[in-house]
């Protein structure tokens, strides 16, 4: 059985590439006063194995580095309030998986009991200190900068 | 083929300008790291070229002939390659001039910021892409190959190609990481059926085949331009492989071995600056 594990890595130094956002959304109109970034992983991983899997995604350098990094579990698959995921369209969606496929190679590892998994860029607004940001103002941030639909998709 | 027509409200801006010579800017945003080698470009066909640096803010860019982005990683390509640049104010000069139709190149980040902009195809409205050149594929990596494309529309579809000869070849270089040409379905047929794919990668001896296209871009598109033909978006860097002694066939650079004219003297790659030169009046 087949269970979704979501883990959101942030940085715990200052996010240069967030702060270009944010100024570059004011401009824009977007009333948003603080931006998070993060990288959002969603792993899908055999049920008896899941426990195993954060101390896999740990010991990957690429992905989570702890001088520099936090790691949450996330309770669900889905985005926090005031959170709008960004990933890349998958073009090979709904193709047969190969059956022979039962474990995923990242950063040069083998995750062992995970048979797929997704990456997205989360971006976590608040329109001011304590509120985050509501879906109209998110799915405008989204459209007018965040997201290009060309390629990529969205998840509120 | 549809949308193929001579670029008539660029011509009648060139022909306005009479004999001042033609006046160039190449914008610089922060992490822009071609300009130099795309102002010698300009400069040796010709044209009065200017770097212009982003903190000089968007009046400095008004009044020039055309516009020429140079490649890099402007804002370190953050959230996506060219997306900050496309927003920033000092494309709202460039993306104004564009909709007059006024020339603009954008080489590889250049072009990729053109895309963010909406500038090319330009099917949709400004600042709302409707195509990308997304992370190449297989793989995502960073891809710095020699590489050939070919001119795959009439060249009077575009401004800048109106000087090349049909289906003329140039050398250049890919270097990026993401330059996959990526749309909904529906828009890439569009794009390929009304001549926006201004260039396709091939070999050298103009053969489109899976291995020339270093990004695994569908139809091995190179380069975009939009339905004027003023705005031209290519990937490959046609001002690294403008010089003899840049040139890939060994046989160009044995015959110039030992004369340092013949070495330094414009080649391949010079070809679409010429044709930006031509398009804009200059006579050389």
């Amino acid at each position: 059985m087949l269970k979704p594990v979501a883990y959101s890595v942030e940085l715990t130094i200052p996010d240069n590439e967030a702060y270009t956002t944010l100024v570059t959304l004011v401009r824009l109109g977007i009333v948003c006063r603080k931006l998070e970034r993060s990288e959002v992983w969603v792993f899908d991983v055999e049920e008896a194995r899941a426990d195993d899997l954060e101390a896999q995604i740990r010991s990957i350098e690429t992905i989570f580095n702890p001088n520099k990094h936090v790691l949450f579990a996330l309770g669900s698959p889905r985005p926090r309030p005031g959170e709008v995921w960004v990933g890349e369209r998958d073009e090979d969606a709904g193709q047969p998986r190969p059956a022979a496929l039962r474990e995923v190679r990242l950063a040069g590892r083998t995750l062992e009991g995970v048979f797929g998994y997704r990456r997205y860029k989360g971006w976590r607004l608040w329109e001011s200190e304590g509120e985050v940001a509501s879906q109209e103002v998110i799915a405008n941030a989204a459209e007018t900068l965040l997201c290009n639909p060309a390629f990529q998709v969205i998840i509120t | 083929m549809l949308g193929v027509r001579p670029c008539w409200t660029f011509m009648k801006i060139s022909a306005a300008r009479g004999h001042r010579a033609a006046r160039v800017a190449v914008p610089i945003f922060p992490g822009s790291n071609s300009e130099e080698e795309t102002v010698r470009a300009c400069l040796a066909v010709g044209l009065h070229a200017t770097l212009v640096h982003w903190s000089a803010g968007p009046a400095a860019l008004r009044g020039y002939d055309a516009y020429v982005l140079p490649g890099g990683f402007a804002y370190e390509d953050r959230i996506r390659a060219g997306a900050i640049a496309a927003h920033d104010a000092m494309m709202d000069a460039v993306v104004a001039a564009a909709q007059r139709g006024v020339l603009v190149l954008g080489i590889c980040n250049g072009a990729q910021i053109l895309v963010e902009a909406g500038l090319v195809p330009g099917t949709g409205p400004a600042r709302r892409p409707t195509a990308a050149f997304a992370p190449n594929k297989p793989g995502g990596r960073f891809v710095c190959r020699h590489v050939y494309v070919k001119l795959s529309v009439p060249p009077d579809r575009c401004a800048i190609t109106t000087n090349l000869r049909a289906e003329e070849i140039i050398p250049m270089w890919a270097a990026h990481g993401e330059g996959r040409l990526a749309a909904s379905r529906h828009e890439l047929g569009r794009l390929h059926r009304s001549g926006h794919i201004a260039f396709r990668y091939c070999d050298r001896f103009g053969n489109f085949t899976p291995e020339a296209t270093p990004n695994g871009s569908p139809f091995g598109a190179a380069a975009l331009t939009n339905k004027d033909g003023n705005v031209l978006a290519i990937m490959p860097h046609a001002e690294r492989d403008a010089w003899t002694y840049q040139q890939r066939d060994g046989a160009v650079r044995l015959d110039a071995r030992g004369d340092a004219a013949k070495m330094l003297a414009p080649a391949g790659g010079i070809r679409l600056f010429a044709g930006l030169a031509r398009a804009l009046g200059v006579k050389k």
